[in-house]
Formats: structure tokens, sequence, C-alpha cells
């Protein structure tokens, strides 16, 4: 009996380890880092609230500058990104699931495979699309300017790789759980008169109540860690309107001359804190409404 | 199903102890970390691998190594998998000595005594020189360099900019409305590194007293001299690749850097050269620079017959990096730059004469590479007029200056 109650625990053993070395351990020691100063070579220092203290309240230092922009244009980025990355999914998912569309699982397939593109491999060919020599901008479009260097066009090549490479997976979600719907339901709301669109709202959507909520926290999440797009894309230009968050906790830990840890720990924290008070949100207000 | 659990977990239990056990190299083999992940890793492994074929008792490693600088903190922190020997920028050097990490080159240059500062090109040198302790030996000097399109220089008659070897910032603005559309006198490639040889130029520095001096005359002389040329139309436009419009023949001079004249030769139709970067003044000029030094990280598992062995692996660099050259880069041995196949090389310009060697700078200054990164970060803007630059220059201080301030109070 003994014997048997050990079992499931080599079953979750493996996951739990790793989770606890490459997951629970950093993060740990990222939380603790953020309360110190540290050049990653010496010892940390202990220096208690001061790091958030610089971040969130001195309004000279260069690191709540950093911080502020940071967030600000994660944000912008969460709020243009997120809503395209769940509607455009959705679309397609239910569109291919008409009758008269053909070849659901080769479009299916096209559509998947840029998120399995790296994003550097993916942005060098975006970037040259959108070179106003080589590129479409200037010899389709007309456009004089260039685009990477000027906004709102800087904001629109990187929404339009991110889109590119992201709408896939959710379409997938999407479509597994569209087809997991009775037809019965659409067979009987199609006899008592309901058109499409009714359909739609009154049975694809609160059917796929739960995957919407699961990929809604789950791309904004992953939107407010950002990093690739805007790195390749406009490497945080022009004047740095498109530097995210990401980008300076980076530049701090592992960019020129002595390591600034402690600080980009501290950004990080913040960055994950938001992360979870907005992903908590979300899920409560989704969830109610739902029920 | 319990046996075959058994196999598992003792497979499990292998690999981990397989992998744990990567990083503790063989005990006769020099283990060498670069960050040369680009094509000149090609070069150097070629080199190590020559190295090797003359059966030295210990052998060389090289592990090109991506992101180097955070895995060297890694195993610093950890103790455990130290480079027996390394590659770093000298721009790491003062802030590796003030933390304590690097070990003296002395014992090898005792076992070498060629290993010495005659031998090796004077700023190179000195550059792993902190208060009279000697911490790398150089491998060579990687600057900033300005080619030139010979045909495009014809065509617009300006190859007389090129007879003092100082194009200056007024002869460039002397071809004002001269230029067909779509031609452009200069790129904005490494447009940081030709700031900071401005300031050179101009006789102003980047600190002062240890503290760092961004917000300076100087500073926004060199910007404003620039920003001439980006005003009067003659820079290739903001956001474009400049490098790229030089390669495809638009750009009268391209200010990237040394190790580039590879890459351009092998663009058909380019028929090109190199010279110094541009100057605020007929009188001087300078190209900013960086080296590549050979260190030894603290170990204490390092042996001394080990150190011995590192002292012919760079005695053997000294003599046999003519390899190194083919990589664009301005080798650091004297032996290597007086002999005449090195003059095949397009870089052997900058060792021409003293005073090109001369306008070779490294800067040492211990906070250096904060300076870059606000001088790198904002560049751009103030030279094409996106920013106000009195404005601007006072946030590069502030940048440099909390930055620094994070990193004094955590040595204490």
């Amino acid at each position: 009996m003994k014997k048997k109650s050990l079992t499931p625990y080599f079953f979750v053993g493996p996951h739990l380890i790793l989770f606890i070395v490459f997951i629970l351990l950093p993060t740990l020691y990222g939380i603790y880092a953020s309360f110190t100063q540290w050049n990653l070579i010496n010892d940390p220092v202990w220096v208690g609230l001061a790091n958030y203290k610089t971040i969130l309240f001195d309004a000279e230092s260069t690191f709540y500058t950093q911080f502020m922009n940071g967030l600000k244009n994660t944000l912008i980025f969460v709020v243009l990104s997120v809503p395209i990355l769940i509607v455009i999914p959705l679309m397609i998912a239910v569109s291919l699931e008409h009758k008269k569309v053909k070849m659901k699982n080769v479009i299916q397939s096209i559509l998947y495979i840029p998120g399995l593109i790296s994003i550097s491999a993916a942005a060098l060919i975006w970037s040259l699309i959108f070179n106003k020599q080589l590129g479409i901008t200037n010899n389709v479009f007309g456009s004089e300017t260039v685009w990477a260097a000027n906004q709102p066009y800087a904001w629109l090549i990187i929404i339009v790789i991110t889109v590119w490479g992201g709408v896939g997976g959710n379409m997938i979600i999407y479509r597994a759980s569209i087809s997991g719907v009775s037809k019965d339901l659409y067979e009987s709301a199609e006899m008592d008169g309901a058109g499409p669109v009714r359909r739609f709202s009154s049975i694809t959507l609160p059917s796929i109540r739960f995957p919407l909520i699961y990929t809604f926290v789950m791309t904004t999440a992953g939107a407010f860690n950002v990093f690739g797009q805007p790195l390749m894309m406009t490497d945080g230009g022009p004047r740095q309107s498109t530097t995210v968050l990401m980008m300076y906790i980076r530049q701090l830990a592992f960019g020129h001359g002595e390591s600034i840890a402690g600080m980009a720990s501290a950004m990080a924290v913040l960055l994950g804190l938001v992360i979870l008070v907005i992903s908590a949100l979300q899920y409560y207000v989704m969830n109610r409404n739902a029920s | 199903m319990k046996k075959k659990m058994g196999v598992s977990l003792i497979l499990a239990l292998l690999a981990v102890a397989v992998l744990g056990g990567c990083g503790n190299g063989d005990k006769n083999t020099i283990t060498f970390w670069t960050p040369l992940t680009g094509d000149d890793g090609a070069y150097m492994d070629q080199l190590v691998k020559d190295y090797n074929a003359t059966n030295p008792e210990y052998k060389v490693k090289h592990v090109i190594t991506s992101d180097m600088y955070t895995k060297i903190s890694t195993v610093l922190n950890s103790g455990k998998g130290v480079p027996d020997l390394s590659i770093i920028h000298a721009d790491r050097v003062p802030s590796f000595v003030k933390q304590g990490v690097l070990e003296p080159m002395t014992a090898v240059m005792q076992a070498q005594p060629e290993l010495k500062e005659d031998n090796y090109l004077p700023q190179a040198w000195a550059t792993g020189n902190v208060e009279g302790t000697q911490y790398t030996v150089p491998l060579d000097i990687h600057s900033n360099a300005m080619y030139y399109n010979k045909n495009l220089l014809k065509k617009y008659n300006a190859e007389s900019f090129l007879d003092d070897d100082v194009v200056t910032i007024d002869e460039m603005l002397s071809l004002q409305g001269k230029l067909d559309d779509g031609d452009y006198v200069v790129n904005d490639a490494l447009l940081g590194w030709v700031v900071l040889a401005q300031i050179q130029n101009l006789g102003g520095d980047i600190q002062q007293d240890g503290k760092p001096a961004v917000n300076t005359e100087a500073m926004k002389q060199a910007f404003t001299e620039i920003k001439k040329v980006a005003d009067a139309g003659l820079m290739t436009p903001f956001g474009e690749d400049g490098y790229l419009m030089f390669q495809a023949g638009n750009v009268l001079f391209s200010t990237d850097g040394t190790w580039s004249s590879t890459a351009h030769a092998a663009v058909d139709g380019l028929d090109f050269g190199v010279t110094n970067i541009y100057s605020t003044s007929a009188d001087t000029y300078t190209n900013r620079a960086s080296s590549h030094l050979f260190s030894m990280l603290k170990n204490e598992k390092r042996t001394d017959e080990k150190e011995q062995a590192i002292g012919q692996f760079l005695e053997f660099i000294r003599q046999h990096s003519i390899e190194w050259a083919k990589a664009g880069q301005i080798v650091a041995s004297k032996q290597v730059i007086e002999s005449p196949d090195y003059n095949n090389y397009i870089q052997s310009f900058f060792t021409s004469n003293e005073k090109e060697i001369e306008s070779l700078y490294i800067y040492t200054y211990e906070y250096y590479p904060y300076v870059a990164e606000a001088v790198d970060t904002y560049a751009a803007d103030i030279v094409r007029g996106n920013v106000d630059i009195d404005e601007t220059l006072a946030t590069m201080q502030k940048f440099v200056e909390d930055k620094i301030a994070e990193g004094n109070s955590a040595a204490k």
C-alpha cells in the first residue's frame, strides 16, 4: 500500500524538479536580488526598498524615467496587440467552420507556421519588407518615410509582425473548442430562425467561454513580456518610443559595463506584479460576466 | 513496471551526472573562451588549430561563447567552470580589475620574455595595465574606420579630400548641392564612435578627475559639428541603413569598423579604400578604437604549469596572428604588422606610420561603457535635430551618473 502511494510522485516529480530548479528558485532569487545592489559578480548588498523607491518615486532618476517610459510603451503594445490577437484568430476560426471553406487544414497550417519561426529570423524578413528602399512601403504605397524610424509606423510594423506570428496559436485553440460545440445547437437555432450573427453570439461565444478567458489572460501576459519585436524592428526608436520595459531591464542587467542587476530585478518584479494584477482582474471580470 | 521505472530513474540520474560533469575540462587542456560569434570566430579557430598542430603539452580548446560576459559572471559566482583563458574587450578591464576578477599576467610574462610592451602596439598594451600591473596581453585593435567609394570620389571631384589623410567636416560640406539625387556624402554607421572621436579632436574628454563628463562644451561642439553634415542633407536619411547604402554605391564615405572591410570586399563592383574618420579640424584626426585582450579570470584551480602553457600559446599568437588580419582587425603584435605580408591587408593603413598608430584611441575611463551607452542611445536623435541638444546632454550626464551611483554603492 505504501509503495502505491509513491507512484503519483514519480509522475509529478520530473515536472516538479524542473519547476523548482528553473522557475521557483530563480524567481525567489530574483525577488531577493530586487532588494539588493548587485553587479552579478560581487556579493549582493542588501538595500531594502531603495530600488523600488527610486523606480517609483524619484522622478529625477534615470531609472524612474526608464521604468515609466518602458511601462508606458509596454502598455501601448498590450492595448494595441491583445484585442487583435483575440479577434482575428476568433474570426478565422469561425469562418473556417463554414461548410463551403475547402482545405481547412492547409489554411490552418499556413496561418500557424509563422508562430514556429524564430522572432529574429522573422524580424529580418519583415524589416526588409518594410525597408524604404527595397520593400513595399515606398515601392507599393509610395511612402516617403522610413517606417521603423517614425511614429505611428514604428508601432504599426511591430504590431504587424506580432499579429503575423501570433494568430496561429490562439486560432488553433478556438478551432478546437468550436468543434467541440454540439452541432444540434446550431441546427435547432437555425430552425428557430437565428442568423449567423445571432448563432455566433448566442451559441459559439458562450460555449467557448473558458478557452476565451484562457487565451485572453495568456495573450495579455505574453504581450507584457514583449521584447524581440521592438528590439529587432525598431531598436526601441524613434526617441525611445518603442523601448519596452523588458528592453530596459535587459540593458541594465546585461548591457554595457558593470551590471545593475538589483535595479533590473526590481523592475522585473514590478512588471511581474502588474501582469499578476491584470491577469487576476481579467479572469475575475470575464468569469463573473460569463456566469 | 517497477523495473522499468527503476531503469529510467537510473538513466535520469546518469544524465544528471553526465551533464553535471560538463565544464570540468581535461587537466591538460586550456579552455579558452571568446565572444567571437561572427566570422572572426573561424579565424580564431584556425589559429588555435595551428597551435594545437605544434603538439603542445597543453592543447587549447576554443569555445565561442555568446553572451560571454553574462556567463563569466555566472561562473565567477559559482567558482565552477571558469575558463583558463578568455578574450575580453578593452572597456571591461577597469571594472574587472576593480572587482578583483582578473589574474595578473606577471607569471606568464616572466615565462615568455617576448610578451612585453615593446612588441605590441602601445595603446593595446597599455589598456591592460592598471596601476603598474599588466592584466592582459593584446590580440588586436579594432577601430572605427572610414571607407570611401573610389568611383564616387572621382565623380564628384573629391579625391583631393584624401590628400592629407584627414577628411574634414568643411570638406564634406563643400559638396552641398553638388550631389545627384539619392547620393550622400556620409552614412551614420557607428555614429556614437564618430562622436567619441570628435571629442578627442576637440581636445575634450569624457571624464574629469574620475567623474563622468558628458554634458561638456566639447561634447556639445562634437554634436554640433556632425549635425551640420546632417542638416545640409549630406548624411544618409534618418532610420535608413546607411551601411547598405554605401555598399550599394550611393554614399561616398562609410564610418564603420575595420572588420567591415571583408564584407565590403565581398560586394561586386564596390571599389573602396580606407581612411581616417572625418574630423572637425584639418590638423588632427582620431579613430575611436577598442581591443581584444587575452586575460585570465581568477581561478584557484589554474596550475602554474597551465599558466606557463598559456604563455606558450600567447607567444605563438604573437608570432602567427597574421591569420587574424584576415578578419580585418589591426593585429597588435608588432612582429606581424611589420611583416611584408601584412601590407596586403587594407587595415595596414592604420599602422603605416606613427601618426596613424597614435590616431587609434582607446578610452580607458572606468565608466566608459556607460558613457558610450549614453552616447549611442541619444546620438542619432541629437544629430538629426529630433531633440534639444542642451536638454539631452543633461539627460545623458544624469544617465551616466545614476548608473555609476548604483555600481559604487554595491562595491562597498
